[in-house]
């Protein structure tokens, strides 16, 4: 059970001359309350997820014919790159970081979160360095871009993008680790645990990044000696936005599955201990980000050289598959222990895992060597099915906490079937390039391979899919902004078991 | 009719202040390390060249021409051992409610810190590198500038203990103690750069 905070504390609504509309725009900008701060970078999210889906709609249509172009070849590197901008720093890491935000006071019976301006200047530099870095695409700056102030300018919207989310990830994990009212790590419920090793993640990898946009940028604007241009942008800093980084900014999506489970079976978790575990063993991927190596797996002349080369491919691309992997067992297992009925919020959580695990999957596939999938539209697949998982986790995770939280709860039918729809445009926007993949289509590029046969139809079918993610996301903003004008619904998930 | 005492709680709360500057240090050591990381690979990857010796072989990373102020690099180690004690100290007078050496332990900490600060701006100037010429010299001012700016930040730290004390705060020890792991951390980010950069080169 969680704590109702209203989030209409931080705000003085006593009488004034101020018009209502200023007045509400005013208590927003000066917001220090996880109910807002949390609720803004959802939403900021939720807008990029809509910007996303229109870039990958468009390079879907643009790959659909090698030989046509829809898009001046000049801008595709840049679409490529603000694509993966937007999947990563535009709503994985926000989306995720704005729900623990969001829902972590309430899982510890705390009324905020701590250090609440700092959550609250964290929101404003990733939206202020989110829409530097949106301009700098738009002026032809980013990767690649033609434009060197414009590139400046994506450095810098970079960099502030990563202190504020540094800045959000530090609040969250501080909360977690001082607002427990007495109980240990391991009581506490699995949905704040995962948001704790997500936010350490957070705190511990990004910081890397910025030093190399500090590199990129000193060399980008003198003598371009060390880094070369802007075209070695990704080279540089492409570990950030691929897997397995991306587990670490998924991981609170494993807590909201492990609480959506038993609250659905309306039972206990009988391995709970399985779980944190499992949750924590997404940390690890912390050490394959930090080291910015790609680790593939070749078949070698020697039994040993075999050896040498699957070590730490198993370390740093299978060992990770080992956390959704736990969790999601080990939440059906909870659900045979209880007694379920159909939830919303545990429908969303399981499959946005799920999707999850297959993007990881995906991604461990890629570094086998003998597959011949590094290079191809495999990876983009990968990195897909990763976000667009996070973007169902998030779904089922509002369901889950929105009643506790602001006290209106979301209806259960429009959200399980948004959810389903979700699970649908996931799939069309990344399995055809998994199938793509393995017909030798290269990635980031919109030529050069046979459009022929099934890839033609893959790259269609793939922006269908982004343009129905698209629908998705519209139709959630729409139902929440319903739920919060009409009659107020019952809150299935307040009555269920504690984690 | 009597009413049941209410449950005593935990009976130390953990500081907020102390935690989250803990993250904001390992979050400033995992930038530095970073950064330190690249330096070693870049050095790993540089050509080679004859050494002055006329006979071994030797990386061509650091130029003949650019000499490394060892003097100044190595004050600054020296100096940050200063500012530690006396962060440590301003803990240990706060625990006993003794302002004037709380306030006197945060000022010295503060001018050492820009004393820090100033070695670093001199050394630049001993060196009198283009930062345009190499990538040496690129990153060496990008690293070495990275290092300024956390141990301003450290500056700025110590700055607001200082005012927090001087208004009245004596007892906020939880920020004393924070303040001082902050030094703590920024000597460990200091020895790790020292040595590879000003050190090994």
């Amino acid at each position: 059970m969680t704590t109702a905070v209203d989030s209409r504390v931080s705000g003085s609504a006593g009488s004034s001359s101020v018009p209502a509309p200023f007045a509400a725009l005013g208590r927003w900008l000066t917001a220090a309350d996880h109910v807002r701060v949390g609720a803004s970078l959802v939403a900021g999210a939720f807008v990029w997820a809509i910007i996303a889906g229109v870039v990958g709609a468009v390079l879907g249509f643009e790959r659909l014919d090698a030989g046509s172009a829809l898009v001046d070849s000049d801008a595709l590197t840049q679409l490529f790159s603000a694509q993966r901008f937007a999947l990563v720093f535009g709503v994985l890491a926000p989306l995720m970081l704005g729900v623990s935000v969001l829902t972590v006071p309430g899982q510890l019976h705390a009324s905020n979160v701590s250090l609440p301006r700092l959550a609250a200047f964290g929101w404003w530099a990733w939206l202020a360095g989110s829409i530097v870095a949106l301009v700098s695409y738009l002026g032809n700056g980013g990767p690649g871009g033609g434009d060197e102030r414009y590139v400046e300018t994506y450095l810098l919207g970079l960099a502030l993008v990563i202190v504020g989310l540094v800045a959000v990830s530090v609040s969250v994990a501080t909360t977690v680790l001082t607002r427990r009212n007495g109980r240990r790590l391991a009581e506490i419920p699995v949905g704040a645990f995962a948001a704790l090793v997500s936010s350490i993640g957070v705190a511990l990898t990004l910081p890397v990044g910025l030093g190399t946009v500090a590199y990129l940028w000193v060399d980008f604007v003198n003598a371009r000696v060390a880094f070369g241009g802007a075209d070695l942008f990704d080279s540089w800093l492409g570990w950030l936005m691929r897997e397995p980084q991306t587990l670490v900014l998924a991981a609170p999506a494993l807590g909201i599955l492990a609480d959506a489970a038993v609250r659905t079976a309306r039972s206990r978790q009988p391995l709970r201990g399985a779980v944190l575990v499992g949750v924590g063993v997404a940390a690890t991927v912390v050490f394959s980000s930090v080291t910015q190596q790609v680790h593939v797996f070749e078949v070698g002349k020697t039994p040993f050289e075999t050896v040498q080369s699957f070590v730490p491919f198993a370390l740093f691309n299978l060992l990770p598959l080992l956390a959704p992997l736990i969790v999601i067992l080990l939440s059906l297992l909870a659900l045979k222990a209880g007694t379920p009925a159909l939830s919303a919020a545990f429908v969303a959580a399981f499959l946005g895992a799920g999707m999850q695990f297959t993007g990881l999957v995906g991604s461990a596939a890629m570094h086998v060597d003998s597959l011949g999938l590094v290079g191809t539209t495999f990876g983009e697949a990968a990195l897909v099915y990763v976000v667009y998982g996070a973007v169902l986790s998030a779904i089922g995770a509002l369901a889950l906490h929105l009643g506790s939280v602001t006290g209106r709860a979301l209806p259960d039918t429009p959200v399980l079937l948004l959810s389903l729809v979700g699970f649908i445009a996931t799939v069309l926007s990344s399995l055809p390039h998994y199938i793509a993949g393995f017909l030798d289509q290269p990635a980031a590029t919109a030529v050069g391979y046979d459009d022929s046969g099934f890839v033609g139809i893959a790259n269609a079918i793939v922006g269908l899919g982004h343009a129905l993610m698209v629908v998705v996301v519209l139709a959630f903003a729409g139902l929440f902004a319903k739920s919060r004008r009409g009659d107020a619904v019952a809150d299935r998930y307040t009555q269920g078991a504690g984690a | 009719m009597s009413v049941p005492a209410l449950s005593a709680g935990p009976s130390r709360r953990t500081s907020t202040v102390f935690v989250a500057t803990s993250f904001v240090a390992a979050g400033a050591a995992s930038l530095m390390g970073g950064m330190l990381a690249m330096w070693l690979d870049f050095r790993a990857k540089a050509p080679t060249r004859i050494a002055s010796d006329g006979v071994s072989i030797i990386k061509d990373w650091l130029k003949k021409d650019i000499a490394i102020p060892e003097v100044a690099a190595t004050t600054m180690m020296f100096t940050f051992v200063i500012a530690c004690v006396m962060a440590q100290w301003a803990v240990y007078s706060g625990r006993r409610n003794d302002k004037s050496h709380t306030t006197l332990a945060l000022a010295v900490t503060l001018f050492t810190g820009l004393a820090l600060l100033n070695v670093q701006a001199a050394l630049w100037m001993q060196m009198d590198i283009v930062l345009r010429d190499d990538a040496y010299q690129t990153m060496f001012y990008t690293i070495t500038g990275m290092m300024f700016a956390i141990i301003a930040s450290a500056v700025v730290y110590s700055l607001v203990a200082m005012f927090r004390v001087l208004a009245g705060r004596t007892n906020d020890n939880d920020v004393l103690a924070a303040h001082a792991l902050y030094w703590y951390a920024t000597y460990g980010i200091f020895t790790a750069l020292w040595f590879v950069v000003y050190v090994q080169k």
